[in-house]
């Protein structure tokens, strides 16, 4: 069997935990972490209740001198990435730097730092903005700060890919590893936009429940009664590295990326292309690249969008690929519980999938009530579900069409 | 509080050190690993609160405390 990518660490920064068992611990709850946004003051906002991070100075083990520099996705992409460099036992004494790479996903940058100093800019005059917004607020400053912070040199980047932004991160990384150009790569992806501009932005796309009064209840994907899906702020790191030196370190493996499939729509700027053939595609491409059979596959984590588009497509393509198969499939959209996280979101979606496969629970989709005649699978409606999983998919789509597919196999 | 307790003030609440990590006659790069945009910071922030103007130039990573501060005590009684 040739060397696969291994994935030896994890790192979470979300809605519901700071820490890898805290996570795992709050959705098996199947209760939603979403709440109303009261950070400033967004009563006008269509939509103003979010999956959001509380305790971040908390845990994190970041200098006064250093945060203050930096935007908070920066800040919960070091909490994560010091959770999962831990969590692999990686030795920062004796491992080769020059071959460790950062590949990191997000689909907005940090925007709490940058309407704050260009607020203070328009106020003051150019004196009045601080030097660090330079380099704070841009999309690849994440993957600097954390190179920065342990000296990291290796081959990295940063993948700006909406909702797919992680997805794309997770395999670009891989792929990396699988090419033995670094030791170890961090993978995954950040995103903070539950900020004043950025919550005004995510509005403005239109695909957010307004659902205001039940943010408890709001987020609920191929439900009838949907509305859209609900915010997130958070970050997934990863630790990807060589199942053999894995094993010759003696650590303990969580699982495999085993491929990728992916398309794009070419349709609209932002909405999907209205048939499902592009997400098939993409699925087929996937299953091909991890030399998968469509019987093979146990568990599929969603995108969940719940939108009546996003949701019908999404079902449409997974009924055209596995035909009567997929009910042999045990289907869920975990991000139900704690908001969609953009950038972020696939990483997250690869952590529980993970912790699914090592205890053979599936987290559900929460708050479904209304069966949607269009929307008909089993979608593992509000309770956990015991499943062995021994090979999973993961699908993100990014706004106007980006279909991102991956495949997550079991040690 | 005379000029240079006032400088130590600033560096040491505008980069969100101790006082005591701050060496008179050590270069700030030296004793508290000071950047280029730090030292950006510091102007601004001394140009403000003594109504002066130092150019970023005038004093860089590579100064200490003595030398900022005579720097500052020439423009102030300039």
């Amino acid at each position: 069997m040739s060397d696969r990518v291994a994935i030896t660490g994890l790192g979470v920064v979300s809605p519901c935990g700071l820490k890898k068992e805290t996570f795992w611990a709050n959705l098996r709850k199947c209760e939603s972490f979403v709440d109303e946004i009261k950070r400033f003051d967004a009563n006008l906002y269509p939509s103003r209740i979010a999956g959001q991070v509380h305790e971040l100075d908390h845990y994190s083990h970041v200098s006064g001198r250093l945060v203050k520099k930096i935007d908070v996705f920066s800040h919960m992409a070091l909490v994560a990435s010091e959770q999962a460099i831990k969590d692999a036992g990686m030795d920062l004494e004796k491992i080769d730097k020059d071959r460790v790479g950062v590949f990191m996903g997000n689909a907005i940058g940090g925007w709490l730092f940058a309407e704050t100093e260009l607020r203070d800019m328009y106020i003051e005059g150019r004196e009045g903005i601080s030097p660090y917004m330079a380099s704070a607020w841009f999309p690849a400053a994440p993957q600097g700060q954390v190179t920065i912070y342990y000296g990291f040199k290796g081959y990295s980047k940063t993948i700006v890919a909406d909702k797919a932004s992680s997805a794309l991160s997770l395999w670009y990384g891989s792929k990396v590893i699988a090419q033995d150009k670094n030791d170890f790569v961090l993978a995954g992806g950040m995103e903070a936009p539950i900020t004043p501009y950025a919550l005004l932005s995510a509005n403005t796309y239109g695909s957010l429940s307004k659902n205001n009064l039940n943010p408890k209840t709001a987020y609920k994907p191929y439900d009838l009664d949907r509305d859209g899906f609900v915010l997130g702020e958070g970050s997934g790191i990863v630790i990807l590295e060589k199942e053999s030196k894995a094993k010759g370190r003696g650590i303990p493996i969580y699982g495999f990326i085993k491929g990728i499939g992916f398309s794009s729509d070419g349709y609209h700027y932002s909405r999907y292309a209205p048939a499902s053939d592009d997400l098939e595609y993409a699925i087929k491409e996937c299953l091909k690249d991890a030399k998968w059979n469509r019987e093979d596959i146990d568990y599929i984590c969603l995108d969940g969008e719940a939108t009546v588009v996003g949701d019908y497509l999404e079902t449409q393509a997974l009924k055209n690929v596995f035909g009567e198969g997929i009910k042999n499939i045990t289907l869920s959209a975990p991000k139900s519980i704690y908001g969609n996280l953009l950038g972020a979101q696939s990483a997250l979606d690869l952590i529980v999938t993970l912790f699914s496969m090592k205890n053979s629970t599936v987290i559900p989709t929460i708050n479904q009530v209304m069966g949607d005649p269009y929307c008909d699978l089993d979608y593992t409606p509000n309770k956990l579900k015991e499943r062995e999983i021994n090979k999973a998919l993961i699908i993100a789509r990014g706004r106007g069409g980006i279909n991102v597919v991956l495949a997550i196999e079991k040690e | 509080m005379g000029l240079k307790e006032e400088a130590l003030g600033i560096i040491s609440k505008t980069l969100d050190i101790k006082e005591s990590e701050i060496k008179e006659d050590q270069k700030l790069y030296d004793s508290i690993g000071v950047d280029s945009t730090e030292m950006v910071e510091l102007v601004v922030t001394f140009n403000k609160h003594f109504g002066i103007k130092i150019e970023t130039n005038e004093i860089t990573k590579f100064s200490t405390l003595n030398e900022i501060v005579g720097v500052i005590e020439k423009k102030v009684n300039g």
